[in-house]
């Protein structure tokens, strides 16, 4: 056990320490309120977190999901604006998500172009794709119903901690438990070993990048709700390239380099899942 | 009937024809040897049946059956598992999950049956002969347990094809032994195996019969009864080969090297003292894992030794770095080609000059020319084939590639060479071509350190014989008191 | 046979660079022909201009990605060495040059840390980086608490940022030459840049060929450090202003212009050559878009596409010339897989874009028709105007006002600007607009030191500068068109707040970005109202929001836990305010009042559900308005004296060079849906 989790373990040891800091320094910092703020504000983040955990266990990266984060927020309105329930609204944002994922995935997977310079590349083509369309304008005037799906606050906040939740430890329990993430393991280890043992590595990669695209259109559905307008800089941060930039790399370094007082929700979100792993 | 007939294969890469309408048959209950230099297109068989690459035409028939559109897939389907030289495994897996991925079949989102997965694992490996735990991870076994672990995954695949290319590679001679009881089970189970080796005297040994390549072509297919050893190289080579090592007697000159007390710590030897004159070969045996290239890494610097002393060139010190050993005129050859011997993707000229860019540089600049003149001085004097001095290295054969890497230490004119394994996996012309120059090169003068897994080299080339076991010197052997039995009993530890 | 020479185009081009070459060239072919003073030596020398920061972080990256390592630090190196450079001239009283030795030991140091740190502890490069840009990143903004600006340079040193050799050659090209030159030689001559394609392609068998591999890697990641700060120093030559933001995202620009220029990210394959070609691929498409008025925002769209098809290209060329692994031929792909791909890849780019297109539709407001240039250009006077950040919808919606004007006045109206807030893009644009020879220019300041040298340039080139919603210096432009002078915002929020808490009470500020000039002047109004006539009221936080509005839900939300007496939020950043108010809603925090700088628009429902009490604003469609009509009366020479004729505003008072637009207007409950914008 302690041979096996060393490095969960000693984040675990860090996120400890930060916390006793913390309740020194700020006691608020437990307060109730103040981890559901810090878990809900999280919770995109660890959505995606949980595709670049895939993406990651097959060997490659993606650094263009702050792009794909700000446009799936936009569909999400533009899509709820058209009339589509908010839920449906949802899923056509993970579709389009899940759109711009084969993109990635299939240059990648077939033209073997190096995944940090595919995502590189879609990363800055849609990011300023989008800004190009929107001209920055915010998607306004959404429907009565497009806030909390329509729910009460309380049972949306329930809602959104249960999917990602579910999410997470569906997603912890499928790597260790279904072939299917056996394989993914397996085409991160070797691709060669995993064609001689039948898989189809090109379409696993292809696959996990359509996920984490589908699973970033989640993300930003559930982020979405919380709001009455949609901004479209969402995700590619602010001031422009830096605050992507860094965004993006907080996601691809599974959370870890999340802001100071934020570490504690996204990290041992984001352990759950690395867990699985090793 | 014949369990597999590969009839009129062809196949070419880029314009080049690996394969020009190969016959192959294989049948139930046989070993049947695959020979050939590299290049003949062994490899290129070997993975047209296994389904890892289409052929251009010809046709496949499994067991009376031919096979339409091949893949891994479907050779696996069929029964057929091949253990590469290089064992395709996953590395951060564990052996239990190894053979799991490769037997288990069904809908991607089933669950796994962990239980079952290490039970099915743990009889495998017993019945392949390894003493292996089922959940170590794959990058912690050796080379020989890794190559235990396909095998056992062909026993799991209830495997009637296995295609073993070259398994002894890097194997000490009792492993083949223990590889040679599971293949001798296999084969009385009604399987049929086809063997790919270099080594002839193995293959005399274990295979019933022999099919052997040239060019793409099959040459001939024999019974091993039928056929003599001088016969299989001649039909590989097409041409008669004299006497098998050219191993020459030149004076020995005054000590190049000295080592005493050496001990390293990290490299897992300690306490080795030897010397090597001018002239001399030395042979280093010794089993995987006795500390052979550990110590010659230590010697070279790679793992700076903790304690005892080095003497070279009327110095004794211990080498902090291969720089300060480069300094002193010592080269190394090491053993693995691929990952360090020569860099695949730069040009032979760029790989002959590596160790020596001083001597083509001025103020640290690299004049082309010199750079060029040097690099064709060592291929016309090593003979290798190559197109050009700007080829890229990775293009050539096997054989070329470890002259090559050769030529980059010879370029320094070494007082002291270090060759680690030279003429593993290299095919039967160049091996024989490596021997001439380290014979060449030791009339020179030169002092020469040769590791081999290979009895005969060691018998044939060297002046003496030092033997190690255990990170320690077991014993030295001059060349009148050096057999094969006594080296093997100082390996073994038994002396 | 063996003495043969390679032919001349591999030894030029090792990785494909000349695909890249030829879209250089399509490149300039195309802005030739519709960019306006494109093909001309000054702009070749203004595009090398604005390169030279970014290339000199592209040159020290290509070594390092060839040995197979990367270094993310570089930006946030050059923002370090550039605060360390102006706080020790300014604060520290030391002459220029003691100053700039400072800053490149600095970046000595730096280098050096992350050389140490991968080299000797053996950590992954990227890792290593990642950790080191934010360590220095924050250490700059430590050092300036995120809001100092250091300006004021003296003109001998602006000279090697702002100077030209001559009067045509860019003072800081010499150092870009120099620096091309010595990476030139370092990679493609010297033993040492031989041995680092070695580590490249093979780290074990340099290690086993005798070369010091720690050594080398240690003296690139070095060398990147000291190259940044030198980039540094440039880039506070060229702005005149050190900021702690310098060189943001730079890192990625550097990386993307690398890889454009062909080197290989698994290392081994690259050249200095490819790099500038990539370098120059990015720039001159930046620059040749701006010249030819079309969207900024193409440039990220094209580079993403260049990037993939030259890589890719280069990728399906190269197939079958080496067999790595058995998984690598048996996979080249037959054309018709390739066939399928392409369609496939092309068919959800049209997808993206089909939705795009669509999305344009539904979220343009309805009054914004986007002005296309006249079909003659040149005939008709161009008044080019840049808000501070385009994405803003504060700006936005003071482009439809511009875009009216422009239309009544009968000019062309070009409309861009960074898309974040970025004071060195701002330069970059005005730049292009005097290069394109436009008629007038209008500017919302970002950074006023860093600026107001570009728009003096503009002046003496005879345009016409107006600035508004932010100033520059005094004598850097004609007009300034105010607002609302920052007395009249201050004391109008600080009354309002002041009705609602009944005098007295805690209350929080949440500004924009620490920098910000507007909002500190409103703040500093704001305290001085409060000391004066308010003894009661009590100022218990300032947060930034950055002008993002999930930074101002989170910082609210923060402020309502930490000060549970704080009774009422001042927000003064337009998208900002619904942050602040969906913070207090889904608090459920019903005491507590929020009021603020913001667009009604923005506003509306949580004014109609009484979160939000009061919105403080101008007309900003009038802003608009105002800005392009009084730049138009300039370029027509029909500027009164103090007063101007301003189309629909009627006459409007001039008070010296500053345009008064009116006083601030309160937005309520009782009036706000009287207001669209």
């Amino acid at each position: 056990m302690l041979e096996r989790h060393r490095r969960e373990i000693s984040l675990v040891v860090a996120i400890l320490a930060i916390g006793a800091v913390l309740a020194v320094v700020a006691p608020g910092f437990f307060a109730f309120a103040n981890q559901r703020d810090l878990m809900l504000a999280n919770m995109p983040v660890l959505i995606v977190a949980l595709g670049m955990v895939l993406v990651i266990l097959t060997g490659q990266i993606d650094i263009s999901v702050g792009s794909q984060f700000a446009i799936c927020s936009v569909a999400t309105g533009v899509f709820a604006r058209m009339g589509l329930p908010t839920p449906l609204a949802g899923a056509a944002a993970c579709l389009v998500g899940a759109l711009m994922g084969s993109v990635n995935g299939a240059l990648v997977a077939w033209v073997r172009i190096p995944s940090i310079v595919v995502t590189l590349a879609t990363m800055v083509a849609l990011r300023d794709g989008l800004r190009w369309v929107t001209q920055g304008a915010w998607v306004q005037d959404l429907p009565p119903g497009f806030q909390w799906f329509g729910q009460s606050q309380a049972s949306s906040e329930l809602i959104t901690a249960g999917c990602a939740a579910a999410l997470a430890v569906g997603m912890n329990w499928g790597l260790r438990n279904l072939a299917a993430g056996r394989v993914v393991y397996a085409t991160g280890s070797s691709p060669n070993a995993a064609r001689l043992a039948g898989i189809n590595p090109r379409l696993v990669v292809f696959a996990v990048f359509v996920v984490t695209g589908a699973l970033t259109g989640f993300a930003a559905a559930f982020n979405a709700v919380r709001f009455l307008q949609i901004p479209s800089n969402l995700g590619i941060g602010r001031g422009g390239d830096s605050g992507g930039s860094r965004h993006d790399c907080r996601n691809a370094a599974g959370g870890t380099a999340a802001g100071r007082d934020r570490s504690g929700a996204d990290v041992s979100g984001v352990q759950r899942v690395l867990g699985a792993g090793d | 009937m014949a369990l597999l007939d590969a009839t009129a294969i062809t196949k070419s890469f880029a314009g080049v024809q690996a394969l020009r309408g190969v016959s192959f048959e294989l049948r139930s209950g046989e070993v049947h040897a695959l020979l050939g230099e590299n290049g003949a297109g062994k490899s290129t068989l070997i993975k047209v049946i296994t389904g890892a690459e289409k052929a251009d035409s010809g046709t496949l028939t499994v067991a009376g059956h031919v096979v339409p559109h091949h893949s891994p897939a479907a050779a696996r389907a069929l029964g057929i598992a091949a253990v590469y030289q290089q064992p395709a495994l996953f590395p951060d897996l564990t052996v239990e999950e190894n053979v799991g991925l490769a037997l288990e079949s069904g809908p991607a989102w089933r669950r796994i049956d962990w239980h079952a997965r290490r039970r099915q694992a743990r009889e495998l490996l017993e019945r392949s002969g390894a003493e292996i735990a089922p959940e170590r991870t794959v990058s912690t076994l050796s080379m020989p347990e890794q190559q235990l672990v396909e095998i056992a995954k062909a026993i799991g695949a209830r495997a009637r094809i296995l295609i073993l290319d070259e398994p002894t590679a890097s194997v000490t001679d009792r492993e083949v032994e223990r590889l040679f009881r599971v293949i001798g089970a296999l084969r009385s189970e009604g399987a049929g195996i086809v063997y790919i080796s270099h080594r002839l005297d193995e293959v005399a040994v274990i295979a019933d019969r022999v099919t052997v390549l040239r060019d793409g072509q099959n040459v001939a297919t024999r019974d091993m009864r039928d056929v003599d050893r001088d016969e299989l190289v001649r039909l590989m080579v097409g041409r008669e080969m004299q006497a098998i090592y050219p191993k020459r007697e030149v004076p020995i000159g005054k000590t190049a090297l000295e080592v005493k007390g050496l001990g390293c710590r990290a490299a897992g030897i300690r306490d080795i003292t030897f010397e090597v004159r001018r002239g001399e070969i030395l042979g280093i045996a010794g089993l995987v894992g006795s500390g052979r290239t550990e110590l010659a890494e230590t010697l070279f610097g790679l793992t700076p030794a903790d304690e005892g002393a080095i003497g070279l060139q009327d110095d004794v010190m211990r080498t902090e770095s291969p720089a300060a050993a480069i300094r002193k005129k010592m080269a190394y050859l090491p053993e693995d080609r691929r990952q360090h011997g020569v860099v695949m993707e730069m040009p032979v000229a760029a790989n002959i000059s590596l160790a020596n860019l001083d001597a083509v540089s001025r103020n640290g600049l690299i004049d082309h020319a010199v750079e060029r003149s040097l690099a064709i001085r060592y291929v016309e004097r090593l003979r290798i084939k190559t197109p050009s001095v700007h080829a890229e290295t990775g293009a050539l054969s096997g054989g070329n590639q470890q002259k090559v890497a050769v030529a980059r230490w010879l370029a320094i004119n070494p007082e002291v060479l270090i060759l680690d394994e030279p003429t593993q996996g290299v095919d039967i012309g160049s091996k024989r071509e490596i021997h001439q120059i380290m014979v060449e090169l030791a009339a020179q003068g030169m002092a020469i350190v040769m590791i081999s897994s290979e009895l005969a080299e060691i018998l044939g080339m060297s002046d003496r014989v030092a033997v190690m076991h255990g990170g320690t010197m077991a014993g030295i052997l001059s060349r009148a008191e050096a057999t094969q039995e006594k080296i093997l009993a100082l390996a073994l530890g038994h002396a | 046979m063996r003495n043969e020479r390679r032919p001349w185009r591999e030894v030029c081009f090792p990785n494909g660079e000349w695909v890249l070459g030829l879209a250089l060239a399509v490149e300039l072919a195309i802005f030739a022909a519709i960019g306006e003073n494109f093909f001309t030596w000054a702009n070749f020398f203004e595009v090398v201009r604005l390169s030279v920061e970014l290339g000199l972080l592209a040159l020290a990256l290509t070594p390092i990605m060839i040995t197979g390592g990367i270094d993310l630090s570089v930006g946030s190196i050059m923002g370090l060495s550039a605060v360390v450079f102006g706080a020790l001239w300014r604060d520290g009283g030391l002459p220029i040059p003691a100053a700039a030795g400072a800053a490149l030991l600095l970046g000595c140091l730096a280098g050096l840390l992350n050389a140490v740190l991968i080299t000797r502890l053996n950590l992954p490069p990227l890792i290593v980086t990642l950790g080191s840009l934010s360590l220095f990143r924050g250490i700059a903004e430590g050092i300036t608490k995120g809001a100092e600006n250091y300006s004021g340079f003296p003109a001998g040193f602006l000279r090697l940022g702002q100077g030209y050799l001559g009067g045509v050659v860019p003072v800081q090209l010499s150092v870009l030459l120099v620096a091309i030159a010595a990476y030139w030689v370092l990679l493609h001559r010297s033993g040492i840049g031989r041995t680092l394609y070695v580590v490249g392609f093979s780290p074990g068998g340099a290690r086993y060929a005798g070369i010091p591999v720690q050594r080398r890697v240690a003296l690139l990641y070095f060398l990147s450090g000291v190259v940044a700060s030198v980039a540094a120093i440039i880039y506070v030559a060229h702005l005149g202003q050190a900021k702690s933001d310098a060189g943001t995202g730079y890192e990625l620009a550097a990386i993307t212009a690398v890889v454009l220029g062909g080197t290989s990210v698994f290392g081994g394959r690259g050249t200095v050559w490819g790099t500038v070609l990539g370098l120059f691929a990015i720039s001159v498409l930046q620059n040749g878009l701006r010249l030819a008025a079309l969207p900024s925002e193409m440039t990220g769209v094209v580079t993403g596409v260049v990037l993939v098809m030259t890589i890719g290209l280069g990728r399906l060329r190269g197939r079958g010339q080496r067999n790595e692994a058995i998984i690598d031929e048996a996979d080249a792909m037959k054309n018709s897989q390739l066939a399928i791909l392409c369609c496939t890849v092309v068919g959800g780019a049209l997808i993206v874009a089909g939705t795009n297109i669509w999305l344009v539709r539904s979220l343009r407001p309805a009054d914004g028709v986007l002005t296309k240039p006249a079909a003659k250009p040149g005939k008709r006077p161009v008044v080019a105007m840049m808000p501070k950040s385009k994405g803003d919808p504060y700006f936005i919606s003071c482009r439809a006002g511009a875009e009216e004007a422009a239309r009544e006045a009968g000019v062309d109206l070009i409309w861009d600007g960074p898309t974040g807030l970025d004071a060195a893009k701002q330069n970059e644009v005005v730049e292009g607009w005097i290069t394109r020879g436009v008629d007038a220019i209008a500017v919302s300041v970002e950074n006023s030191a860093g600026i107001s040298t570009v728009l003096r340039k503009a002046r003496a080139r005879g345009i016409k500068v107006v600035t508004w919603d932010a100033d520059s210096a005094e004598d850097a432009r004609d007009y300034f068109i105010n607002q609302a002078t920052p007395e009249g915002i201050g004391f109008t929020l600080v009354d309002e707040g002041a009705r609602l808490l009944g005098g007295k009470g805690e209350f929080a500020i949440i500004t924009g970005p620490l920098s910000a000039a507007n909002q500190n002047a409103w703040m500093e109004f704001m305290r001085k109202r409060v000391a004066e006539k308010y003894p009661g009221m009590k100022l218990v936080a300032m947060r930034p929001s950055d002008d993002d509005r999930d930074k101002a839900f989170a910082e609210t939300q923060t402020i309502l836990k930490v000060h549970p007496k704080a009774r009422l939020i001042v927000t003064i950043s337009a998208p900002a305010v619904p942050g602040s108010a969906e913070a207090v809603q889904q608090a459920g925090r019903k005491d507590v009042f929020v009021i603020g700088l913001s667009l009604p628009n923005l506003c509306k429902r949580y004014v109609h559900d009484d979160v939000v009490q009061a919105v403080v604003l101008w007309n900003t469609k009038d802003l608009g308005y105002l800005t392009v009509t009084a730049a138009a009366l300039l370029v027509e020479g029909r500027t009164g004296k103090d007063s101007l004729q301003a189309g629909r505003l009627g006459t409007v008072e001039v008070r010296g060079t500053q345009v008064i637009l009116g006083k601030p207007f309160i937005f309520n409950k009782a009036n706000i849906d009287q207001y669209d914008f």
